[in-house]
């Protein structure tokens, strides 16, 4: 149905020059099977279409959407620890697509990841210095395992004298660090953070924030940085792309994308957040009516069209909704410099959005 | 429009004994909610909350808590009633909504069964005309088609949907106090933003008070008129939303409210809160808020400040002078602003 996409040419504010890691039409389906000897697909999960990204080195992508939005999917595809159904992975470069397990390794070196759930994460039964000195081990580094871990403790904020205890004694946020740790042991050159800082507490949070910027500066680190909450991307990435059910639909330069969004979907987005600021903001939000809708049978055409408020003004109230949003996905294109957006009519500046009536 | 008080928290305590020492989960809390109010509780995890809410429930075991204080409602005390006289209260007058949608309904009854039972429950009705109250209340949360949607199970329902179900089980015996802990926290933000919405509209369509516990500021900030903070199971700060999210008082807050990323503002580098909420079983002595406060002062870790009207009804707890307070904020708004720009 859809075609291969120009690849979007956004360029960092950071650096330009060669991306550190590109997708290309990445997709991914999950089958689902009927029978218990002879399997019958009988339909399958679109959790990633026709992804195409580039993250420049030094820079912070955020990642952001909804649950189900297939941004954790894209993460893990980018780090083959799932086979990609279609599309191809660069690193520095390098075609990674089709490499094995083996041809992996010394790349898994550059590549770490910091996960949600730093209660999960970590082995309860083993110390912080074996958690944190796995890495060492696996691939041989030589040196003094101990010394290094140490450092590497006191570097995100733990006292290295906890080198003995086990995860269960440290708190929420520790734990965390613990996890960052892990991650920057081998100096990868590329961080995946997935929602490092929903599971902690608001006081917590901000901790942890300030402390993968300053590891960022310091080991010039590239974050991919995936999160639900878009106050926490604001203050953190760079660049920013959108998705929703699977599809990239905008990526823009972190402050335009939430000062002049284009796509009716972040605008939606962005305008359902609370804003904290004591205004009472509910009467001004475009609330989006219904939910998302299933991955298995994705709708046809631009997969937001059945909840865009954008689309119903558009169609006027008799005509329906516009004939290109309902049956052709349109393609990720330039609306600005260095701003790509998946619309047939992208916003314009400070245009306001109905309300959608109600259905 | 009325504004009576309809519920009365004073000095209530809940003490848990445990082997390792005494967990002070709530210790010394009053404050009231009024009805067609939306009085937000802030706090983080083991703030004491949830279990200030789920005491005045009587969902608390008293056998292993140790309770004192009053929770006055609509005059009587709820800690005094017995088992019987509390079950025909609670569920009829007063009614919660959990975070979880998803744990809260059974998998296996229908959805629109799970809420005739409730009705039955308190009212004398035919199942008839319970589910025709119930179909209405479907409706009137936001379910499209309820008749068709009255006979799915719980998995046929999306997480929103879920909640909206939650709620018109809530509401279904008209209650006057509406508990929602956490309503909005398992959801996605679109989703969010239609639950506190339908929250907001009930409030004056049924006419009932609603106390929305959370740990988000921004949802307090978008739908209370009253916002408790709370810190290691005590009040640190009450007031009108307009007068804590603009003049907040408590160092507490102020440390909340700097180290929350704004949506519309670029990164300025977050000021967080040092170290980390202490232990309930071993509370800091003076004001617990203490080992984290960095503009702390003698007698801080020796007397716990009472919590003080400032006038018009702003309350806070701490040994800080108002002048002081007022210098110590106008400074860090100013390093705040100079951080921005």
């Amino acid at each position: 149905m859809s075609s291969t996409a120009p690849a979007p040419r956004v360029t960092s504010p950071k650096t330009s020059g060669e991306p550190l890691v590109a997708v290309e039409g990445l997709t991914k389906y999950f089958p689902i099977t009927k029978g218990i000897v002879l399997q019958k697909e009988v339909a399958r999960v679109h959790a990633v279409e026709d992804v195409t990204f580039s993250v420049f080195p030094g820079e912070t992508l955020g990642l952001v959407g909804e649950s189900g939005c297939g941004k954790s999917t894209t993460a893990r595809l980018l780090l083959k620890l799932l086979p990609a159904t279609r599309g191809r992975i660069f690193f520095e470069g390098e075609d990674i697509t089709g490499h094995s397990r083996r041809q992996m390794r010394p790349l898994r070196r550059e590549m770490q990841m910091i996960f949600q759930d730093p209660y999960a994460s970590l082995n309860p039964r083993q110390t912080v210095g074996q958690i944190i000195g796995a890495p060492f081990r696996i691939h041989k580094t030589e040196g003094e395992v101990k010394k290094r871990v140490q450092e590497l403790m006191d570097r995100v904020g733990l006292n290295p004298e906890h080198y003995n205890r086990y995860a269960h004694e440290f708190s929420g946020g520790q734990r965390q660090r613990i996890g960052v740790a892990r991650a920057l042991a081998l100096r990868p050159k590329l961080i995946v953070c997935d929602e490092p800082v929903s599971a902690l507490d608001v006081s917590i949070q901000a901790q942890i924030l300030n402390l993968l910027e300053d590891l960022q500066d310091e080991f010039k680190l590239t974050y991919i940085f995936i999160s639900h909450d878009l106050g926490v991307v604001r203050h953190i990435a760079d660049r920013i792309a959108v998705m929703y059910l699977g599809r990239v639909v905008e990526i823009a330069r972190a402050d335009e994308l939430y000062e002049d969004p284009k796509h009716p979907y972040t605008s939606a987005l962005l305008s359902a957040v609370p804003k904290g600021h004591g205004k009472g903001s509910v009467a001004n939000r475009i609330v989006l009516e219904g939910d998302v809708p299933s991955p298995i049978d994705p709708p046809s055409g631009c997969p937001f069209h059945p909840r865009c408020p954008k689309a119903r003004q558009v169609g006027g109230p008799e005509d329906g909704l516009p004939q290109n949003c309902v049956h052709e996905m349109p393609p990720l294109g330039d609306v600005a410099p260095n701003h790509v957006a998946a619309c047939w009519y992208p916003l314009k500046k400070d245009e306001s959005l109905q309300r959608a009536a109600h259905a | 429009m009325s504004m009576e008080t309809l519920l009365e928290v004073k000095d209530l305590h809940v003490h848990f004994p445990t082997p390792d020492g005494v967990v002070k989960a709530v210790d010394g809390l009053s404050f009231s909610v009024r009805r067609r109010e939306t009085f937000g509780i802030v706090g983080e995890s083991g703030s004491g909350k949830s279990v200030t809410n789920l005491t005045a429930l009587g969902l608390i075991d008293r056998k292993a808590a140790r309770v004192s204080g009053e929770v006055l409602f609509k005059g009587r005390d709820l800690l005094s009633l017995s088992k019987e006289e509390l079950r025909r209260v609670r569920g009829k007058e007063l009614a919660m909504i959990f975070q979880d949608p998803f744990a809260c309904l059974h998998p296996f009854y229908r959805v629109g069964d799970q809420i005739v039972e409730a009705i039955l429950c308190h009212d004398n009705v035919s199942k008839r005309q319970a589910e025709q109250r119930a179909i209405d209340l479907l409706g009137a949360v936001g379910i499209p088609r309820p008749q068709d949607r009255f006979r799915d199970y719980p998995h046929q329902y999306s997480g929103g949907m879920r909640q909206r179900a939650m709620i018109a089980m809530a509401l279904s015996h008209n209650p006057d106090l509406l508990i929602a802990d956490e309503p909005t926290t398992a959801l996605d933000v679109t989703v969010q933003a239609q639950i506190l919405e339908l929250i907001d509209r009930i409030k004056n369509e049924f006419n009932v008070g609603v106390i929305l516990i959370t740990h988000d500021l921004g949802v307090v900030a978008d739908v209370a008129q009253s916002v408790m903070v709370m810190y290691a199971g005590r009040a640190v700060e009450l007031g009108t939303r307009d007068e804590v999210f603009e003049n907040p008082q408590h160092p507490y807050t102020w440390g909340l409210l700097e180290s929350i990323p704004h949506i519309d503002q670029k990164g300025s580098r977050l000021i967080p809160i040092e170290g980390s909420p202490p232990s309930l079983i071993h509370v800091p002595p003076g004001c617990s808020f203490h080992p984290r406060c960095p503009h702390r002062f003698e007698p801080c870790d020796k007397e716990v400040p009472a919590l003080v009207d400032r006038g018009s009804g702003h309350l806070d707890a701490c040994h800080l002078s108002v002048e002081d307070k007022e210098r110590i904020w106008n400074e860090r708004e100013a390093r705040r602003t100079k951080a921005v720009s």
